[in-house]
C-alpha cells in the first residue's frame, strides 16, 4: 500500500503520525483515501473545488507531480508520496 | 523558543550577506525538545526561486524542500522552519510572509543593512495564517 509522508504541521490532523498508508492507484485516489481516514486533513490539502491547494506540493518517489500527470499520476503499492508545503514571502 | 547553534547560524548569516541586496532563503532542521523548545542544528541555504524582483520577495523551490525533508529523515531531525532575509529592512513578519507561510513552522527573518547582519527575529503563524506571534530566539552573538 502506498505510504504518505506527513509534514509536521499536518500531523495533528493525522493522529500525530509522520507517515500513513492509504490505498489507491493514483495520487488522487491515495489522497482521497487518506482524507477519508483523517477528515480533518481535507481542508488543509484541498480547496473548495476539491483540487489540491496551491500551497501544497506532492511528490511521488522523487518526482513532483506537477511535472507528471498531476493528481492523476500513477502510484504503485510500494511507492511513497511526500507532502511538501509551499513557502514564500518577502518584506513587501 | 527556538535556539540556533553556531554552525547553522553562520550558514544563515553567510547566505544573507552573499545574497544582499536580494532576499535569501533557506530551511532550518533540528530537534524539538520534550518542553517544546526547538534547537536548529542544520541550516540549508537555498536558491531564491522567486521569478521577479528579489529585493523584497523570496520563494523556496519545492525540490529544495523535498531534499531537506529527506535529509531531515536521514539525520533523525525535523524540518523546524525556514529563514529569509530582509535587505535594508527591519526583521518583521510581513503580510506577504504571513500569507505564504504555514502554521507550526518557525520563521526566522534576518535584517541585513548595507550587506551586514543587523538583527533577527523569529515568528510563528497561527492555524489560519491570519496572525503571527513572535517566538523567543536564542542565537550566537554576531
Amino acid at each position: 500500500m502506498p505510504q504518505i509522508l506527513i509534514p509536521a504541521p499536518l500531523r495533528q490532523y493525522a493522529a500525530g503520525q509522520s507517515s500513513v498508508e492509504a490505498p489507491g492507484a493514483t495520487v488522487a485516489e491515495v489522497l482521497t483515501a487518506l482524507t477519508s481516514k483523517y477528515p480533518d486533513l481535507r481542508k488543509h490539502l484541498f480547496n473548495d473545488q476539491g483540487a489540491l491547494r496551491s500551497f501544497v506540493n506532492v511528490y511521488v518517489a522523487d518526482e513532483d507531480i506537477r511535472y507528471l500527470q498531476k493528481e492523476q499520476t500513477a502510484v504503485s503499492a510500494n511507492e511513497t508520496l511526500t507532502i511538501v508545503p509551499s513557502i514564500a514571502g518577502g518584506a513587501r | 523558543m527556538i535556539e540556533i547553534l553556531p554552525a547553522p547560524w553562520e550558514v544563515i548569516l553567510g547566505h544573507a550577506r552573499a545574497c544582499y541586496p536580494r532576499e535569501c532563503c533557506g530551511i532550518l532542521l533540528g530537534e524539538v525538545g520534550a518542553d517544546g523548545g526547538r534547537r536548529v542544528t542544520i541550516a540549508v541555504a537555498c536558491v531564491n526561486a522567486y521569478d521577479g524582483d528579489q529585493a523584497d520577495r523570496f520563494e523556496l523551490a519545492p525540490a529544495d524542500q523535498f531534499e531537506a525533508q529527506r535529509l531531515a529523515r536521514r539525520e533523525g531531525l525535523e524540518v523546524l522552519g525556514f529563514f529569509h532575509s530582509h535587505p535594508d529592512c527591519d526583521a518583521y513578519f510581513s503580510a506577504t510572509d504571513l500569507a505564504h507561510s504555514w502554521p507550526w513552522y518557525s520563521n526566522l527573518v534576518v535584517c541585513v543593512r548595507q550587506g551586514e547582519f543587523d538583527h533577527a527575529r523569529a515568528f510563528r503563524a497561527n492555524e489560519t495564517q491570519t496572525e503571527s506571534t513572535p517566538e523567543e530566539l536564542i542565537c550566537p552573538k554576531s
